[in-house]
């Protein structure tokens, strides 16, 4: 059934759809409004979940991995300095092998103050972990979010589920809302292999000595290089169920494009009205979607930019002292190409702080990075005031 | 299911501990240890029927109203008419006053007591060979014979007047107590299988020939005989026994009173008799010696009649009543001031300077106070005022008892209905023993709920009340944890069934300043049965666990479990750490911690 909603209100119906069994949340904004629809569901009875209220983000994380370890399908969502204030939970859940999934709307970290969307809270807890898919609509938020806990509970580790504030969070696009019943046959019960169990008390995250603490850490590994195969299959699951299909990696008219963009989140939809419109004159241009940063999809990306010429990375994030952290990262997943076959990379820092990417935006950058004979620097910075 | 089926190949690797956590005692670090223990509410202590309020409160909240209905018969048979003309002290000790409004106990009482009288009596089964013989069938005649019955034996009560109910027919007004209700709670214990024989005067020496044919004789004769004033000209016509003319009007042969009243006195009586006469047409001034706040009637009655437009004179108190020509009679009054407290505690109403000043009436009401009928007692089971009993209601005369407003009790509905649970457990006791059966021990205030009225649960040992590790002492609000509470106004009585309004209770007034005349119709409508479980969900349950569960959940050791098989919860001590979290977050007072066996 389609209904026009936020993107906030996607992530709460998918949570309901998957029949999550534990909620626990921290309100800020601009997530607040994906807990608060949860509580009323758990309040009315909608939806048979437990719900918790804490004091902290800190203690959301640790409810969630109380109720995760004890079996059951658990969740949070949170932003910015929710999220950050979450840190050491979000390795405790990783290194735990919960199946947690969070949705994190991302907003800007302070000082100064600032609610609207940029990368860098969900980039700084990269290495904590937790999976990461990147959403472009209130479509893909939702069907996102169910796919997520069938991704968790598939290789056991967690899923952050990740949206744009405001032109996701509080902006309502039409959503088809898939039925219960598909979407039990998708995601069947959580089977959890170790158990809380009060009847049978055990230590779970004890004390590990160095002689087996590298294992459980190459474990985690292996389980996020399966969980880039599980993606897939998923995916494609959900496609036959639903005819939808949000890949790790999407090409958009990127066959014979000479110069590619490389966005995630909502910059994307943007970029794609400037690719047709330069496609509609001839223009060889094309684009691929990031939705998965981690694990991330290496090999995807050296196969999809094989040839290419050059390529213009769009971060909404920057890592200080560094430069863009999509750009940091591809340029180390090419590194090991052919020089012959390896695109020249641009990698641009842009919107931070919610600042608008607008058409005009994005058709400078692909003029410059056209006329450039290199890159000037590694993080290039546009449209900074002096 | 499709590929990839969400399945593992190996278990993920975690840090688990192969082996139980059992084997770490953590209990043996603690130095204090919670007891899990039930209390006692302030209510059920301060109830003189001895009602198990908190329990029956709980059980409604739970839906469980079958049961909350039993709950309530075991102590009270009929909350019918306690809902409506009960004092209700249980509401001037609930906590819950303390934040916000009480539980309205009466209202959700009522509404039983209703359910209760539209339902066919228990069946009371004779267990026992023996009969007893009731005197009087007031609230405490009524209540030792239902008990009795209860308890298995055949009992007959005997009543002078032409129809049962003793006071509650013949004293309190149709608006408090309509006829219907009473008639219908008569028939009840009728059909229960107690009988009545009215038109039967007892006098003394009657009673000691009753012990023929009865095990035992409860002598319940109230107090019928108004006091007089002891001012000149009170044997004037135009004077009258306030209780007189209640029973007058209750028999439907209303005097001819007039438009001026004056009503001497300041209790129960005096109130019923003001608003009683303001419904026949007249203007009824009440004069009181001392000060509204020494009255001892209901305090709501006196707003009640206040709120109707009755007139009150306090500091004021009658000197002569002086003969006028016709019908027509000048009260003389002296003005009071209040002096050094008396041996009820009150301040003395001691004479002014200010001299007197006259009230013209038609009519003059007493009710000052009535003077026991002791008839029925032989006279060495009687002071000269009221009879003499002990603990469990039993006079000097052996196989007699007595009880209600005879026996020097609290002059209340309630009072007497406990006091006639109380004789029907000494008879139980007497008769049993007599029998050479085996009686629970003598320690009466076991019995009592914390120094409050005797629970007949309690004496029988049949509390349909799970309690664990029950100590007998009130919970005050102190030990409320009140962080898991919610404020939510007390219920307000409804126009009608379908109406729930939350106006204060308007009803007589408002008819009466709608310009409509005062009638006998019933003043308070009483609550919706919705808005009595919505009122019964406000108790707090003070000192008595209701699972809640706070207690499991919050626990950090997992040492609280649910009981197998009963209501309540274990503590293991063996991994208790003796952090208090449980005792100090449980919403009740229902978990302490203690240093015993230590």
């Amino acid at each position: 059934m389609k209904k026009v909603i936020v993107g906030n209100h996607a992530v709460s119906l998918g949570v309901k759809l998957a029949r999550c069994e534990v909620i626990s949340a921290y309100p800020i904004t601009p997530q607040t409004q994906v807990v608060e629809m949860l509580s009323e569901m758990c309040a009315s009875g909608e939806l048979n979940a437990r719900y918790i209220k804490v004091e902290s983000e800190h203690s959301a994380m640790a409810a969630c991995v109380g109720a995760s370890a004890a079996g059951v399908r658990a969740f949070t969502a949170s932003s910015s300095h929710g999220l950050v204030y979450m840190h050491e939970m979000l390795h405790w859940a990783a290194g735990g092998r919960l199946p947690i999934v969070m949705a994190n709307v991302n907003r800007a970290l302070g000082p100064g103050w600032n609610i609207w969307v940029d990368q860098s809270d969900s980039l700084s807890q990269r290495d904590t972990g937790w999976i990461q898919l990147y959403c472009e609509t209130n479509q893909e938020v939702l069907d996102t979010t169910i796919q997520a806990f069938r991704l968790a509970e598939a290789v056991d580790l967690p899923v952050m589920v990740v949206l744009d504030a405001f032109y996701l969070s509080h902006t309502a696009e039409p959503v088809d809302i898939p039925d219960q019943a598909l979407v039990d046959e998708f995601l069947p019960q959580r089977n959890a292999t170790h158990k809380l169990d009060t009847a049978d008390p055990h230590a779970f995250g004890a004390l590990v000595r160095p002689e087996d603490y590298t294992e459980m850490r190459h474990d985690q590994q292996l389980a996020m290089a399966r969980a880039m195969t599980a993606f897939d299959a998923i995916e494609q699951d959900w496609a036959r169920l639903t005819g939808r299909s949000w890949p790790a990696l999407e090409a958009y008219h990127a066959d014979d494009a000479d110069l590619l963009l490389l966005t995630s989140g909502t910059i994307t939809s943007t970029a794609r009205d400037v690719i047709d419109e330069r496609r509609a004159a001839g223009d060889r241009i094309g684009l691929l979607k990031m939705k998965m940063f981690r694990p991330f999809p290496t090999a995807a990306l050296r196969t999809a930019l094989r040839g290419v010429r050059r390529v213009a990375v769009l971060d909404r994030n920057v890592s200080p002292g560094h430069g863009g952290i999509f750009a940091e990262e591809i340029r180390s997943a090419l590194y090991d190409m052919p020089l012959d076959d390896r695109p020249m990379l641009f990698g641009y820092v842009l919107g931070l702080g919610g600042r608008d990417v607008t058409p005009a935006v994005i058709n400078d950058i692909i003029d410059s990075t056209r006329t450039a004979v290199s890159p000037e620097r590694e993080d290039l910075w546009v449209g900074v005031k002096s | 299911m499709s590929e990839p089926a969400v399945t593992h190949d190996s278990p993920p690797r975690i840090s688990v501990s192969s082996t139980s956590t059992l084997a770490n005692r953590t209990g043996s670090w603690k130095y204090i240890r919670p007891r899990y223990q039930d209390g006692v509410a302030p209510c059920n202590a301060r109830c003189p029927t001895g009602v198990d309020v908190e329990g029956y409160m709980n059980l409604l909240r739970e839906g469980r109203i079958a049961d909350a209905l039993d709950l309530v018969l075991r102590e009270n048979p009929m909350p019918a008419i306690t809902g409506r003309v009960c004092h209700h002290p249980c509401e001037l000790a609930c906590n819950r006053a303390q934040y916000d409004d009480p539980v309205a106990v009466h209202l959700v009482e009522r509404e039983m007591g209703d359910r209760v009288l539209s339902m066919p009596p228990p069946v009371l089964r004779r267990t026992h060979t023996e009969k007893v013989a009731v005197v009087g069938s007031g609230p405490a005649g009524l209540a030792c014979a239902y008990h009795l019955a209860r308890l298995g034996y055949g009992v007959t009560v005997f009543e002078e007047a032409a129809k049962a109910g003793g006071m509650l027919r013949q004293g309190i007004p149709d608006y408090r107590l309509p006829r219907d209700i009473l008639d219908r709670q008569i028939r009840w214990f009728s059909d229960a299988g107690i009988e009545f024989r009215c038109n039967t005067r007892i006098a003394g020496e009657y009673a000691d020939k009753l012990l023929r044919d009865y095990a035992a004789v409860f002598v319940a004769t109230g107090a019928h005989r108004s006091r007089p004033l002891g001012v000149t000209g009170e044997d004037s016509p135009r004077v009258m026994a306030g209780l007189d003319f209640l029973k007058a009007v209750n028999r439907g042969e209303a005097p001819e009173i007039g438009r001026r009243v004056v009503v001497v006195g300041g209790g129960n009586t005096a109130i019923d008799c003001a608003r009683t006469a303001l419904r026949l047409g007249a203007t009824p001034v009440v004069l009181y010696r001392r000060t509204r706040q020494e009255m001892p009637a209901i305090a709501a009655e006196v707003d009640e009649a206040m709120r109707e437009g009755i007139a009150f004179e306090f500091l004021a108190a009658p000197r002569a009543v002086h003969h006028l020509q016709g019908r027509q009679a000048g009260v003389e009054c002296e003005r009071m001031v209040l002096g050094e407290p008396d041996a009820s505690g009150r301040r003395r109403p001691v004479p002014s300077n200010a001299g007197t000043f006259s009230i013209l009436a038609e009519t003059v009401l007493t009710a000052i106070g009535e003077e026991p009928g002791l008839e029925a007692l032989p006279l060495h089971a009687a002071a000269p005022d009221q009879a003499l009993i002990d603990e469990l209601g039993a006079t000097p005369a052996a196989g007699i008892w007595a009880g209600g407003d005879a026996a020097g009790i609290e002059r209340t509905v309630s009072d007497a209905l406990g006091s006639g649970k109380v004789a029907a457990i000494g008879i139980d006791r007497a008769i049993r023993t007599r029998n050479g059966e085996e009686v629970p021990p003598n320690d009466i205030a076991e019995l009592r709920w914390s120094g409050g009225n005797i629970s007949m649960s309690r004496w029988r040992g049949d509390d349909p009340v799970q309690r664990h590790g029950a100590t007998n002492e009130v919970v005050g609000f102190d030990r409320l944890n009140t962080a898991h509470f919610v404020h939510v106004t007390r219920q307000r009585e409804a126009r009608d069934a379908d109406h729930v309004t939350v106006e204060p209770v308007g009803t007589a007034f408002e008819r009466a300043t709608d310009g409509t005349a005062f009638d006998f119709g019933e003043v308070n409508p009483g609550l919706t049965a919705m808005q009595a479980l919505e009122e019964a969900r406000r108790c707090l349950n003070c000192g008595v666990c209701n699972q809640c569960e706070l207690c499991l959940i919050l626990c950090p050791d997992v040492a609280i479990t649910r009981q197998e098989g009963g209501t309540g919860f274990d503590i293991d001590l063996n991994y208790c750490k003796g952090c208090g979290v449980c005792a100090m977050e449980c919403p009740r007072g229902a978990i302490v911690m203690t240093r015993e066996g230590l």
